[in-house]
């Protein structure tokens, strides 16, 4: 929970339960979108987040679970696969500096 | 690449006619594509039952990619995936489906193919392509990322 600011983000971490699909999908996208960054992208399942992550990215549905698995992290909830909002808010941070809150 | 998609995406796991009265049937079809190209353990198809319980696993375009749950890594015995086709549709949740893309991972070796998906969904031409193909080879084309990926 928090916030953080997108200068300080290193890693993005997308969690789903098995992460085998939807998680592998999405992060694919953002490391595309993120390539210019030296951020990294990782898939993961949502009870094995790694502890250098900084932020969290997870389906609305799992929220809460990821945020009981990663109670230090900031967690940002999405609902649609490709385009979501909150996905895009997250990568225009990293981009441009800003805020990122979970 | 050829060889690792061969493995990956299984001709006999990509079936473009298919029909199912409800979302469960679809994936207990997709679940037995999986199963009979030796891809996972009957038991596999139950875990993507859950799955798609607690969260759809609909990503857009009407496509759905039905997996397993984390319990359920433990019966998938390759990296594979099939693709399956209902051309009259079926209500997932509320949304239309024509295209399933199941999944069955214990690894990455599946990435690639999820990218390039996800690269089709957000091309609405490739999208409909993809929900209007009749041949495995039209398929293949469509996922089967190009070597640099840059012919189209």
């Amino acid at each position: 929970m928090g916030s953080i600011n997108g200068k300080d983000i290193h890693k993005v971490v997308v969690a789903c339960d098995a992460g085998m699909g939807s998680s592998v999908m999405l992060a694919s996208q953002l490391r595309k979108q993120l390539k210019k960054f030296s951020v990294t992208v990782e898939h993961t399942p949502v009870n094995s987040i790694p502890g250098d992550a900084d932020v969290v990215i997870t389906h609305n549905g799992l929220a809460a679970r990821a945020r009981a698995a990663a109670p230090d992290k900031v967690v940002v909830p999405f609902q649609v696969f490709l385009g979501d909002p909150a996905v895009t808010a997250v990568v225009k941070a990293i981009e441009s500096g800003g805020e990122v809150s979970g | 690449m050829a060889e690792l998609t061969g493995d990956l995406l299984d001709r006999r796991a990509i079936r473009l006619a298919e029909e199912a009265a409800d979302r469960d049937e679809a994936i207990r079809r997709c679940g037995e594509a999986l199963v009979d190209t030796g891809a996972v353990h009957p038991g596999y198809v139950e875990t993507m039952l859950a799955r798609e319980r607690s969260v759809s696993t609909y990503v857009g375009e009407g496509v759905a990619i039905p997996h397993g749950t984390l319990a359920g890594k433990d019966l998938v015995h390759r990296d594979a995936l099939a693709v399956l086709r209902f051309p009259a549709g079926v209500d997932w949740g509320g949304q239309p489906v024509t295209v399933c893309v199941a999944i069955a991972a214990r690894g990455d070796g599946h990435v690639e193919l999820l990218a390039s998906l996800a690269e089709i969904l957000l091309d609405a031409d490739r999208a409909r392509a993809l929900r209007e193909a009749t041949e495995p080879e039209d398929v293949l084309a469509l996922l089967v990322p190009a070597p640099e990926d840059s012919n189209r």
